[in-house]
């Protein structure tokens, strides 16, 4: 009797251990670090292109992705939450790959030339390519 | 002769003003919110909303369901694989009008209550919604605003073990 007793106080105790391991791991998953993935080399027109000729095919290949996009900044702004948001312009005027950092960028200004690594979330048609979580890479 | 050239000529000077009366205001970067009505816990927000307001009352807003970004990573992967299945479904579009448009003052800065009715599709699925919700004219901008509750069942999004309901926080400022 005494053993059972023992062998179920072992048994709560594992499964209490598991359980608490488990809520740690689920509320302590880090976020995806883009710094450490492979990304897939575009310029910002390919990427335009890629969605407006084939949005199912171009998210089949993209979505979710992180990608490394070569452009030349067309414009500098600041997000609701303060993040740091950048436009690549794009063959159509309408619509720009809308790019913003997970941090602050040191110094960039409109015009330069840059290699944006980011995850892409989709296209909104007549407006632009999303990327965000995005970092400068040399 | 004359007369049709004046028609013609009157034609023009009022297309040409009717187009000047529209006015857009854009944002590619509004924020959309939300929040699980029985737990503050899930809780997610969009920075990447593209929406357009014109001062005819017409409004549209676009979202990449990919864009919501939670505290937890792990729920934000469950919302996108198990719940709104974000690879089939990867955006969720809005089209309406404000109803009360024309008690909306473009040239007067101030706070003006409106109703926003119209067709919101997400997760595939198309359905008519009104919201109570505020324009705020500010300068050369506008900041419109609403809150409402969205059924996810009437979305087909089934996630009743995490949550039934969510509060949305429309929140765009747009020029």
């Amino acid at each position: 009797m005494k053993k059972t007793l023992k062998y179920f106080l072992i048994l709560v105790v594992v499964v209490a251990i598991a359980a608490t391991g488990f809520v740690v791991y689920v509320y302590n998953k880090p976020h995806r670090n883009v710094a450490k993935e492979k990304a897939v080399t575009l310029t910002a027109e390919q990427l335009y292109h890629a969605f407006k000729d084939n949005e199912q095919q171009a998210n089949q290949l993209y979505l979710d992705k992180a990608i490394e996009l070569t452009g030349r900044i067309a414009q500098i702004a600041t997000n609701q939450q303060g993040q740091t948001v950048i436009d690549f312009n794009t063959a159509d005027s309408m619509v720009t790959i809308n790019c913003t950092f997970k941090n602050k960028p040191a110094n960039i200004k409109v015009g330069d030339s840059v290699h944006f690594k980011g995850i892409c979330t989709g296209y909104i048609p007549d407006m632009n390519v999303v990327m965000n979580n995005g970092i400068l890479v040399e | 002769m004359y007369t049709k050239l004046s028609l013609l000529f009157l034609f023009y000077v009022l297309s040409v003003s009717c187009l000047q009366a529209q006015k857009s205001f854009v944002t590619r970067n509004g924020q959309i919110s939300f929040v699980a009505t029985n737990d503050d816990d899930v809780s997610a927000v969009n920075n990447e909303v593209a929406s357009r307001i014109t001062n005819n009352g017409q409004i549209t807003f676009s979202l990449l369901i990919k864009s919501f970004f939670f505290q937890y990573a792990e729920m934000q992967d469950h919302f996108n694989s198990d719940y709104l299945q974000s690879n089939t479904y990867p955006r969720s579009d809005f089209k309406g009008n404000i109803t009360n448009i024309q008690s909306v003052n473009f040239s007067k800065n101030g706070i003006y209550p409106v109703t926003v009715q119209g067709n919101l599709t997400l997760h595939g699925i198309t359905k008519p919604i009104t919201v109570p919700g505020t324009i705020e004219v500010a300068d050369n901008k506008i900041i419109a605003k609403a809150r409402f509750i969205l059924v996810l069942s009437d979305f087909n999004i089934h996630a009743d073990r995490v949550a039934k309901k969510v509060a949305i926080q429309f929140n765009c400022t747009c020029q």
